[in-house]
């Protein structure tokens, strides 16, 4: 596995708000990674200094093994980014804007952003100004799409769609991912897209990344213990929350101990698991 | 070829997507749903279907290939292995149970006591015989 980004000890600070801070992260190729964070949590700024376009106090960052202060064309060419806010010429048609940008790339696909424009629907001779937010958000999907880049960020890339429209959009994620060795990164409120096409979930939380995990191992191991009251004097490992409800203790765990649970049932002790689906993981783990 | 639509993912649930392809897969060769050298879809074909990471359907093929409900042949692709008829019949057995130690902990959470899980148990199972034997009784006049 060859780490793409390599994220050392990043700090960031927006006068005096902290919001990164001794940051560690590194993400192999070909992975789908879905970063999931409260509002405010550093997302945004998170993916823009991986690219150098928000500045960061501490630290070092580097994709496909080059500083991201100085990153050469080659790697350049490799980069694919969807911003959350649309800075495009608005007074461009859309197709005027797609010529525009195809001039600064070596590799361009045609037929990728054919296709794309005819499968969304979009609408080639209106001007971005004219567009809807989910159209201009289609717009840049295409255009970072079209360089065939190797590594893809997307900044909340599904908030402007509509249901049909960001399943258009997961469906052109899957193709990537099942067609060329593509990294994608995106974050995103709506925690059932990332469950149906990221393999990797991130939690960013309080300027770090507090939890980073396959999808599945996030799904086995963060799940909810049903334990019956006569049994309150057990410890339970990897605990992060105690609930009592219907005579029973619901005990939140961070990591299933299986070699517990197997100890519990030869003790007799009544544990039920229950799994818990992305959106409690993620409220269990951020509060 | 077995057609993906048969199956429902459901993406917020707690089970990993994966297992929910892998069990219901699984589900459908022990009940003979699917024949025996029956060709499993391509992983970017159920990706596409279903709208799923395509690891997450070469980890469910995977599993089923290492437990032996199908194989990898060259050029077909997976398709349903021929299995023992006993080993089978023991599978059959595993997986129901499991479906009622599932039921029992679900029971359990909601309050319901064993004795009453058994009593409408029966109830369920004595309604079913009343309509098999209706059903036989309407077939033979």
């Amino acid at each position: 596995m060859t780490a793409i980004i390599k994220i050392n000890n990043v700090a960031k600070s927006y006068k005096s708000q902290q919001v990164l801070q001794a940051l560690d992260w590194e993400i192999n190729e070909g992975d789908i990674v879905g970063l999931l964070g409260k509002n405010g949590a550093g997302k945004s700024t998170l993916l823009k200094s991986m690219l150098n376009l928000s500045e960061i106090d501490d630290g070092s960052i580097t994709l496909f093994g080059e500083s991201h202060l100085n990153l050469s064309t080659t790697v350049k060419s490799k980069l694919g980014y969807v911003p959350q806010e649309n800075d495009e010429i608005s007074w461009l048609t859309v197709n005027e804007l797609i010529k525009f940008r195809r001039q600064f790339y070596t590799r361009w696909s045609d037929e990728k952003v054919d296709n794309l424009v005819d499968l969304w629907d979009i609408d080639l001779n209106k001007e971005m100004g004219e567009l809807s937010p989910g159209q201009v958000q289609r717009v840049l999907i295409i255009l970072a799409l079209a360089p065939m880049p190797q590594l893809i960020i997307l900044d909340e890339p599904a908030a402007a769609l509509d249901p049909a429209g960001r399943r258009l959009f997961l469906k052109e994620i899957i193709s990537l991912a099942s067609e060329e060795k593509v990294t994608v990164i995106f974050s995103t409120h709506i925690t059932s897209d990332l469950e149906r096409v990221a393999n990797k979930v991130a939690i960013l939380d309080q300027g770090k990344i507090r939890y980073f995990d396959d999808l599945d191992n996030a799904k086995e191991n963060v799940v909810s213990l049903s334990i019956n009251q006569h049994d309150t004097d057990i410890t339970v490992p990897h605990l992060l929350r105690v609930k009592q409800q219907n005579k029973r203790l619901q005990c939140v765990v961070s990591k299933l101990d299986k070699q517990w649970l197997t100890e519990m049932e030869k003790q007799g002790v009544d544990v039920v698991v229950n799994p818990l689906g992305l959106e409690d993981i993620f409220l269990e783990i951020t509060t | 070829m077995i057609f993906m639509d048969q199956f429902v993912i459901s993406p917020s649930s707690g089970v990993p997507i994966y297992k929910q392809l892998l069990s219901q897969i699984e589900r459908m060769i022990l009940n003979g749903y699917f024949a025996q050298g029956d060709s499993l879809p391509s992983v970017r074909q159920v990706a596409t279907d279903l709208d799923i990471n395509p690891m997450t359907v070469s980890k469910a093929y995977g599993l089923l290939e290492e437990r032996g409900y199908v194989e990898r042949l060259r050029g077909k692709g997976m398709i349903v292995a021929k299995r023992d008829e006993e080993v089978s019949e023991k599978e059959k057995l595993t997986m129901l149970n499991t479906m009622i130690k599932d039921l029992i902990s679900e029971a359990q959470l909601v309050g319901v006591s064993e004795q009453q899980l058994l009593a409408m148990f029966v109830e369920q199972a004595s309604d079913n015989t009343d309509v098999e034997s209706q059903n036989t009784q309407g077939k033979e006049s």
